[in-house]
């Protein structure tokens, strides 16, 4: 029966979760890529997610060529959707389809930024934690606490005490991501620390950086991956929440922005063109994530390969 | 006697958990660029004003001093004075919080309700047609922005159909039994869209435990002893796999809290959430920190509640 310990009882939240847990604490080797490759390449659901993920970034990285900055007033105000304005236009007259393009750079680098961010403290912690075995009481406290808090709120205190940046966003965004991966990546690593050949690796040296580095974290890489898609995937949706807030940084266009001005501008639920598109750019960008994540854990369980 | 064993340290983690929010929004205020006297007096006040205030909250003193007035202040109540409304911020909040809390208790009954069935539907057709669509739909759910949703029924059910109302939380011109209808009224767009994204989570995670606990020895032993499938589903496994979706309502907790920010603000719902939204508009630091911390301990006390039922729930959790 699961543990009452709520960081470890249920696959909380997300779905892959319970996945990642559950999978063999052992690093992947050169082959076992290969093997899940191949099994993942067999996955239409898969491929189609890695597809709409690569497309989104060659449209943030193309922005400039597809579209010019919507920076200027035009005098086309409120367009719906039409051949000249493929996404229509706003209640300043700015091309909608110029925003979401751009804005795919700014989500898709607060995304990046902000799960690296939280990866490597997340991670870091996890393992130390697992590695000592007296800080984990301390570190499993803390992360439970943080998890069990309402982060939006406290996301928005700070980003408006600071003033909203994209620095801001990253910052704020990572600095309540992290437990998450630390809750993850822990209960991976606290099984890698009892196999044999970290007790081997122990007789042949003294320094736990050593051990840490060269046994523990190969062996939790698999969970880091499938972490790195669900903290990216949840930065965006907070990035965007606190965009829509009004925290957004004012001189960059995000999802977020386009949606909090339409918000502002009183046009919201009337020109529904202003909503619907960034909104669709925002569920293409998490649900391609999230599937990805379900595709590689299905596709790295051996379970799944024999077939 | 034993309940009062079991019921004390929940009490007490809850303690701890409201002592760690007060304590990080503390530090972060201290150690974090940006003025900390924003957080509670307005730069606009009058001289000697804001320098009372500073005084009270000790800011003039060394940052150990700070804390403890801090959190003296805290046990008060006392969240500092509103810039805009020039009140103390816990009067404008508690107004609110009613509000929030109908909206998030509506959201999480409903949420229940719909997605237990639907993880047993999933779970029981395990590989079916109907299991992977149960299952897109909850993954689905999960990357959906709040407010996208929150704009999509509006724009249908409220401006185009006409069926329900499109902002607020009631009509202004209601009284007696009429104006308990309007505030259900209001409330089932915001609720639904807090519902949507919510789902997935119990949807999925009933499906995973159902599955595991139909693979147990006692299911095999019902299904020996000829008991019909629907009653070993529903009947056996079903309570045993309820018991870590209730540890989830605790878990979802705080992104529900979060979810309702951001409905609220859609829907122009009186709660705290919209209070939030205006302060962040007006820069009105004291709200945005009497909201988290009102936020933060609804959250701890309502999951304190969630896990002292669950341990009377479950008599395994009692004894151990």
């Amino acid at each position: 029966m699961t543990s009452l310990d709520p960081v470890n009882a249920t696959p909380t939240g997300l779905p892959v979760s319970s996945e990642a847990l559950s999978a063999e604490p052992v690093a992947e080797s050169g082959r076992a890529g290969a093997a899940t490759w191949r099994v993942f390449r067999r996955d239409p659901l898969g491929i189609i997610s890695l597809g709409l993920l690569l497309l989104l970034v060659v449209v943030a990285l193309a922005a400039p060529l597809l579209a010019s900055y919507p920076a200027s007033y035009g005098t086309d105000v409120l367009r719906p959707p039409s051949l000249q304005y493929l996404f229509g236009t706003d209640s300043l007259g700015r091309d909608v389809l110029g925003e979401v393009i751009w804005g795919t750079q700014q989500s898709l680098l607060v995304a990046v930024a902000a799960s690296i961010i939280a990866i490597a403290i997340g991670t870091l912690v996890a393992v130390i934690g697992a590695y000592f075995k007296r800080l984990d009481v301390f570190i499993s406290v803390i992360v439970d606490l943080t998890l069990s808090l309402p982060v939006l709120p406290l996301m928005i205190l700070i980003a408006a005490l600071i003033g909203p940046s994209t620095a801001t966003i990253i910052g704020v965004v990572a600095a309540f991501s992290w437990p998450e991966v630390t809750r993850l990546v822990r209960s991976q690593a606290l099984t890698v620390v009892n196999l044999p050949y970290v007790d081997a690796a122990r007789l042949m040296t003294t320094s736990p950086v050593w051990i840490i580095g060269r046994h523990i974290i190969p062996a939790v890489t698999p969970v880091i991956v499938v972490s790195v898609v669900v903290t990216a995937s949840r930065a965006v949706l907070s990035a965007a929440g606190l965009a829509f807030l009004g925290l957004g940084d004012p001189t960059t266009w995000s999802w977020g922005r386009i949606l909090y001005e339409a918000q502002q501008s009183g046009a919201m639920s009337s020109a529904w063109w202003l909503t619907l598109f960034p909104s669709i750019a925002i569920l293409l960008l998490v649900l391609s994530a999230t599937l990805l994540s379900i595709a590689y854990n299905d596709a790295r369980n051996p379970r799944n390969r024999a077939r | 006697m034993s309940r009062l064993f079991f019921v004390l340290p929940r009490l007490g983690r809850g303690v701890f958990t409201i002592w760690f929010a007060v304590t990080v929004t503390f530090l972060l205020l201290r150690l974090l660029p940006g003025d900390p006297a924003l957080a509670v007096a307005s730069p606009n006040m009058t001289e000697e004003a804001r320098a009372a205030l500073l005084t009270q909250y000790g800011l003039d003193q060394p940052l150990i001093v700070q804390y403890g007035l801090y959190m003296w202040q805290m046990l008060q109540g006392n969240f500092g004075v509103s810039f805009t409304q020039s009140v103390p911020v816990m009067d404008v909040l508690l107004q609110r919080l009613p509000w929030t809390l109908l909206l998030t208790f509506t959201a999480l009954v409903i949420t229940v309700l719909v997605g237990i069935p639907l993880g047993v539907l999933a779970a029981s057709r395990r590989g079916k047609v109907l299991d992977k669509i149960i299952q897109v739909i909850g993954v689905t759910g999960q990357s959906i922005f709040v407010p996208s949703i929150g704009v999509l029924l509006l724009f249908v059910f409220g401006l185009s159909l006409k069926w329900l109302p499109i902002g607020g939380a009631y009509d202004t011109d209601a009284y007696g039994m009429d104006w308990y209808g309007s505030v259900a009224r209001h409330l089932i767009l915001p609720a639904v869209s807090l519902m949507l994204i919510q789902l997935g989570s119990y949807v999925l995670t009933m499906r995973s435990t159902l599955i595991e606990a139909l693979g147990e020895d006692y299911v095999t032993l019902a299904k020996a002893n000829g008991l019909p499938y629907r009653r070993i589903l529903w009947k056996h496994a079903l309570r045993n796999a309820l018991l870590p979706t209730t540890t989830l309502i605790g878990l979802q907790l705080g992104f529900l809290v979060g979810g309702a920010v951001l409905t609220e603000t859609v829907f122009a719902y009186p709660g705290i959430g919209r209070g939030i939204y205006e302060a962040v508009t007006q820069l009105d630091f004291p709200v945005l920190q009497g909201a988290f911390l009102l936020l933060a301990i609804t959250v701890v006390v309502a999951n304190m509640l969630t896990d002292i039922v669950y341990g009377f729930l479950d008599p395994r959790v009692k004894t151990s």
